[in-house]
């Protein structure tokens, strides 16, 4: 910092204007020479350690989930083709638990984007969850009961 | 040389010197050249990404902050637009799903009773047209716009100009693929 007064001195002519010394960039180095022993913070970017730094590393389950719901949504994809050249109860019952699995994974992420709070997210994930076991129930129950999912459509769309 | 400086050149030189100087110190400081950023001390955070978004949300309703205008003043774009409708019809498909599951858990009927109780409220051919097409819009666009973002998923078509050409394709495709499924 030393280099930084030196530059000053020699620049006390008269074509330079004073007021550089007292612009920010110029002071604020040099009120922070001394901080920097007291807070070793300044300049310093509040930087996330990867969790290998940490004591407790970070859990894979957030990326797993991920990789789930991008297989889940593939099966989904590959049902429907499927259920229309085969229609049966083995196709009905897998539509019926992809695609509220599909739906529930879904949800959560709007829960998840638009819910704030711990308690509210609870409440919310908790409301979610009930809501798709209600709805894989139905389902199910319509499978066997009734006509089943392909059926139904089928029936649906011949009207 | 002295009268010769002028400001900018000024702080050119201090910022190079910063610069050697933040240098010369990461070499001290072995231990922190992992982060190998150009600050002088990078120390890391002891409270996770969870617990900052809760500070940050919590401290936001405490102060009873007003959120800054976003949607009613962002232009909308293509992109944004398909973004959120594919949202849309998710959530939307995802309901219709729940309310029929419930409805057949409730309801006593079977299902071709229903349908044949519809059938003979005789409706017109054009709402008939009209509900199909209803049901196949949302399914076709969530499916095709769903493909776009599993492509985006393995890393391509992120490019801008990608973006806009594969959208329009669900577009069109969405509109051919509804049609075709409401004619069936």
């Amino acid at each position: 910092m030393a280099a930084l007064v030196r530059i000053g001195s020699v620049c006390r002519g008269p074509a330079v204007p004073s007021l550089l010394f007292r612009s920010a960039p110029l002071i604020r180095p040099l009120a922070a020479r001394k901080k920097d022993q007291d807070y070793p913070y300044f300049c310093t970017a509040k930087i996330h350690a990867t969790p290998s730094n940490y004591a407790a590393a970070g859990s894979k389950a957030a990326s797993l989930h991920w990789t789930g719901e991008r297989i889940v949504s593939i099966a989904l994809l590959g049902l429907g083709p499927v259920a229309y050249f085969y229609p049966g109860p083995v196709m009905d019952y897998s539509l019926a638990a992809v695609l509220t699995l599909h739906g529930h994974w879904g949800l959560g992420q709007v829960v998840t984007d638009y819910v704030h709070g711990d308690a509210k997210i609870k409440l919310a994930n908790t409301g979610l969850f009930l809501l798709s076991a209600v709805t894989f129930a139905g389902l199910c129950y319509f499978n066997y009961h009734d006509v089943g999912i392909c059926k139904a459509v089928a029936l649906l769309w011949s009207k | 040389m002295a009268g010769s400086l002028n400001k900018s050149s000024e702080v050119f030189v201090l910022s190079l010197f910063f610069y050697t100087r933040s240098l010369a110190r990461q070499g001290l400081c072995s231990s922190r050249t992992q982060f190998s950023v150009f600050y002088r001390h990078a120390v890391p955070m002891g409270t996770s990404a969870q617990e900052e978004m809760n500070k940050f949300w919590a401290k936001n309703t405490r102060l009873n902050r007003p959120m800054s205008p976003h949607i009613s003043i962002y232009r909308w774009s293509i992109p944004m637009a398909m973004s959120i409708t594919h949202r849309g019809t998710g959530v939307a498909l995802s309901g219709g799903i729940s309310v029929f599951a419930v409805a057949a858990l409730v309801l006593p009927g079977s299902f071709p009773h229903y349908l044949d109780l519809i059938h003979s409220l005789s409706f017109g051919p054009a709402l008939i047209t009209l509900s199909k097409f209803a049901l196949s819009f949302p399914v076709a666009y969530h499916t095709f716009n769903g493909i776009r973002h599993l492509v985006w998923d393995a890393g391509k078509g992120l490019k801008i100009p990608e973006v806009y050409g594969s959208g329009y394709t669900v577009i069109a495709l969405t509109l051919l693929t509804s049609l075709a499924l409401t004619a069936l």
